[in-house]
């Protein structure tokens, strides 16, 4: 059968077009996603990096929840500028424990995977509730209602972790047991600077001096 | 002419009622989610307009922006045209039209409660992706229910060939499906909060695998459908070459898929990945090229239309942008022209300059052809319609400039560095000079807002009050029948 | 000779397009001609502009300090960027020449490269906004000027090559679609470069 008659049985038959559409479409995604997604390396966390304490989970949540990533990524690219501007690049084995991932697609502000440890907590407090008392020039929205809201309704802790702990995330009893006590007196902001002082400090020791 | 039909009585005519309700919930979506990004350029020139409101915050804003453009305006108009076009090309009614009307409805609820639901902060961050999964669910329901009646209509068709349009509307239903649901696949915490079954680097692939596809196949595929319908059924021309349709349909649905890891040069993700995608996005520029090509020979030879119909103005003009857009997005691929656009406002200058020149363009056409067809009076006023073609011009113009400028000078001013290796230029200082091109882009999207607006007043005008005129299918060439038709 | 299309051509041409496209509308001039003894004074005009301007003040790309670059770099550029718009002139009346049998216009490849000089005049003169190189200043200027050269475009393809407003409108579309290809394809070829060495320093 020539490919002209054979298109044309597919250009007559609704089912024969669905089907090589689905045939025609999926191969693309068979061969580059499957792989990927069977990738060993891609799974295997970096020695440093932990899995999120309930206090940084809560926190990476707000940050998921107020669309941070909509203008910061958490990316830093091999490229000398980068290096210099942010730090080390970032590994594959720093992100196995972020669902969703937050690499982001857009510089409005700066990239953060590296932002731990560089300003201090009393900083991002008066940063995050109004950035311009400390960078003038700065487009930032202010989130002045995290500093209002308690932490430990921002979320059901122990659902969370337990549903983590389903997709294979290593907390022990021990520690989901203990989550809703970690959350106690802490505000959302407090939550949110925990999660951005320990963003990046999941490197190797070697690498990351 | 104009009766109206009732339900019970209308099995041999057009179900076309719903095609009207769809055209003017498309056109109220663009309206809010247009004046939703005009917010929120204003707030990166004056970043205290949300007044210390959550929901009016720039990062809920604007998932509702291009959520409510892409779904609301987007996936309402290839609904409305889907239904419009699947009837003339089948000559049957529109299987089950009760369900039609289902999906519209369920997916004019599911935008509603889900753009709300956006500003209340519940994201999977996941980008064009962001709903979570009650209504990951519920789209998938409604998406099925929306093939049912397309794949039915087509199945009970009266011709034997199916039409090219619909084989791109069909791409378009069957991709969609299965790019949502393999990526949206998660464990639910709470009703606003769910975990990726995929973490990092593997969530990243399969997140631009969906990202770049829903892009191919919504906003290219499914509007390449409503222009191989309109384009030959505007100029009174009929394909100028059908059998290169049929080579670009085949070649865009098989290369598109492998595009997507383009998004994430330079990260983490295997370098194999990465290469592999560069390529595809290059062979992908021949399939998107031989359609343009095949829109501006269909109409070359129709210019006499013009001179009756402003909407035809549009379709052409879109074909134009269609031509840059899927040039610039190969281009950006490459890994030398990445390294300096990727993250910047570069990126949104090249969706732009696909959403309102190729998508919004094409789609304000077809609805400027549409809506007197389905009432069977004029356009209110074909005057407003030619003011809007200039606005919606200057306005994507104005748009891509303004953010070309500001892309290059960010990719630049980001990786410069001096003699001795140390960066030129501190980012906050970089940010700060984005603020006229950012007022640029502010006055870009008010003008081509304004159009939309005038769009809305003139197809209101035209549309409402007016029931939809009968249509019965004509009869079939015995040569092209099927079944019992094809003996008499 | 004296009103005929050839003294419209330079400025004139600024402040009477119409009459300009009507009176080409009537000529076949020799594109040689055409392209050396008008066209090119007003290629020139940008790299001038340019050359004055960032030697005498220095490019500000928005942040920090003034780029100055040297005599040496500046007449290099200055030349590219001369050769960019010679060849951006050539390529598009050749496109538009081109074209042309498809939109029922047959007019001489000179009537063709007369007609793009006429539509590019504005932003040729416009392009003494580059003696203050300021980024933001010259966005201002061009980006509205660019506009006004595509809308004498959209008019003048008819005029000047006698067909049709409708068929002209098709036919400036198609031209938009090669400019804005064009324009973006530079783009990305002066970031390659930029990216591979050539240009300023890049932490790439």
């Amino acid at each position: 059968m020539s490919a002209l008659s054979l298109h044309k049985r597919i250009e007559e038959n609704t089912g024969l077009l669905i089907f090589g559409i689905l045939l025609v479409s999926a191969i693309g995604g068979l061969v580059q996603i499957l792989p990927v997604l069977n990738q060993k390396s891609l799974q295997a966390p970096s020695t440093n990096t932990q899995p999120y304490t309930a206090v940084e989970l809560t926190g990476r949540d707000i940050y998921i929840r107020e669309g941070c990533s909509v203008c910061h990524s958490q990316q830093v690219r091999p490229l000398i500028a980068e290096v210099e501007r942010y730090g080390p690049y970032s590994r594959a084995g720093e992100f196995v424990y972020d669902r969703p991932f937050l690499w982001g697609s857009k510089r409005t502000g700066p990239d953060l995977h590296r932002v731990g440890g560089k300003f201090s907590d009393d900083w991002h407090r008066i940063h995050l509730i109004d950035p311009r008392a400390v960078i003038p020039e700065s487009i930032m929205p202010g989130y002045p209602w995290l500093a209002k809201r308690e932490a430990h309704r921002a979320g059901d802790i122990v659902a969370k972790m337990t549903a983590l702990r389903t997709l294979g995330t290593p907390y022990t009893d021990e520690q989901i047991a203990q989550a809703e006590a970690d959350l106690e007196g802490l505000l959302e902001i407090d939550t949110l600077i925990a999660y951005l002082q320990m963003l990046g400090t999941g490197l190797d020791e070697e690498i990351a001096r | 002419m104009a009766t109206t039909h009732s339900s019970q009585d209308s099995a041999d005519i057009y179900e076309d009622t719903v095609v009207i309700r769809l055209i003017q919930f498309s056109v109220l979506w663009a309206v809010i989610a247009m004046t939703a990004g005009v917010y929120i350029s204003a707030e990166l020139l004056w970043p205290t307009m949300d007044f210390g409101q959550f929901w009016l915050s720039f990062g809920r804003l604007r998932p509702l922006h291009t959520n409510g453009i892409i779904f609301g305006f987007g996936v309402s108009a290839l609904m409305a045209t889907a239904f419009y076009s699947v009837q003339r090309t089948s000559h049957v009614r529109l299987f089950a039209p009760k369900l039609a009307w289902f999906c519209a409805y369920a997916w004019q609820l599911i935008i509603l409660l889900g753009g709300l639901s956006l500003l209340a902060g519940w994201t999977s961050t996941k980008e064009y992706a962001e709903l979570e999964w009650p209504f990951d669910i519920a789209i998938a329901v409604v998406w099925v229910l929306f093939g049912v009646v397309f794949f039915g209509t087509i199945a009970r068709r009266k011709i034997r060939p199916i039409y090219i349009s619909n084989w791109f509307y069909g791409a378009l239903i069957i991709v969609i499906a299965m790019l949502h649901i393999v990526n949206n696949l998660a464990i639910p915490v709470t009703f606003g909060k769910s975990y990726s079954l995929y973490a990092g680097a593997q969530d990243a692939v399969v997140q631009w695998w969906y990202g770049h596809n829903a892009v191919g196949f919504l906003l290219t595929g499914g509007f390449l459908g409503m222009m191989y319908y309109f384009l030959p059924k505007h100029s009174g021309r009929p394909i100028w070459s059908y059998r290169l349709s049929v080579v670009a349909f085949w070649a865009f649905t098989y290369s598109y898929i492998w595009a997507g890891p383009h998004h994430l040069h330079y990260s983490a993700i295997p370098e194999w990945v990465q290469s592999l995608a560069v390529v595809m996005s290059v062979i992908l520029l021949a399939p998107s090229w031989a359609t343009m090509i095949n829109g501006i020979m269909t109409v070359s030879t129709a210019w006499e239309k013009l001179r009756t119909d402003p909407a035809l103005k549009f379709i052409v003009l879109s074909l134009a942008f269609y031509g840059l857009a899927t040039f610039e997005g190969p281009m950006m691929s490459f890994p030398s022209v990445n390294v300096v656009s990727h993250f910047t406002d570069w990126t949104i200058g090249h969706v732009h300059s696909g959403a309102l020149g190729w998508n919004a363009m094409i789609t304000y056409g077809t609805f400027y052809f549409m809506a007197p067809r389905l009432v069977g009076v004029p356009l209110y006023s074909v005057r407003l319609a030619n003011i809007h073609f200039w606005l919606a011009l200057a306005g994507t113009m104005l748009y891509i400039v303004a953010m070309w400028g500001a892309g290059v000078s960010q990719g630049l001013l980001w990786l410069s560095v001096d003699e001795i290796g140390e960066l030129s230029f501190s980012f906050k200082d970089i940010m700060a000079s984005m603020q006229p091109f950012y007022a640029l882009r502010l006055i870009a999207g008010l003008i081509f807002l304004a159009g939309t607006c005038l769009m809305a007043y003139n197809l209101s005008k035209t549309l409402v009050g007016r029931k939809a005129v009968v249509v019965k299918p004509p009869p079939v060439d015995p040569a092209y029948a099927i079944g019992k038709e094809a003996a008499v | 000779m004296r009103d005929s299309i050839y003294s419209f051509l330079l400025f004139k041409a600024l402040y009477e397009p119409k009459i300009a496209f009507a009176k080409l509308a009537e000529v076949d001039p020799a594109p040689l001609r055409i392209l050396f003894r008008y066209s090119l004074w007003l290629l020139l005009l940008p790299p001038l502009f340019s050359f004055i301007g960032a030697s005498q003040f220095g490019w500000r790309l928005g942040a920090g300090t003034p780029l100055y670059m040297g005599t040496g770099t500046l007449l290099l550029i200055s030349l590219g960027y001369l050769f960019i718009l010679f060849f951006g002139l050539v390529t598009t009346a050749l496109i538009s020449r081109w074209m042309a049998d498809t939109y029922g216009a047959n007019a001489s490849f000179g009537r063709h490269v007369a007609l793009i000089t006429i539509v590019g005049e504005p932003l040729a003169v416009a392009s003494v906004a580059h003696l203050s190189p300021d980024v933001f200043f010259n966005a201002l200027v061009l980006i509205p000027t660019t506009i006004w050269a595509m809308y004498l475009l959209y008019k003048g393809i008819p005029i000047a090559l006698g067909i049709p407003p409708e068929r002209g409108m098709l036919m400036a579309s198609s031209l938009v679609g090669w400019l804005l290809v064009a324009a973006v394809s530079l783009l990305g070829i002066s970031m390659s470069l930029w990216t591979l060495g050539i240009g300023p320093l890049l932490g790439v």
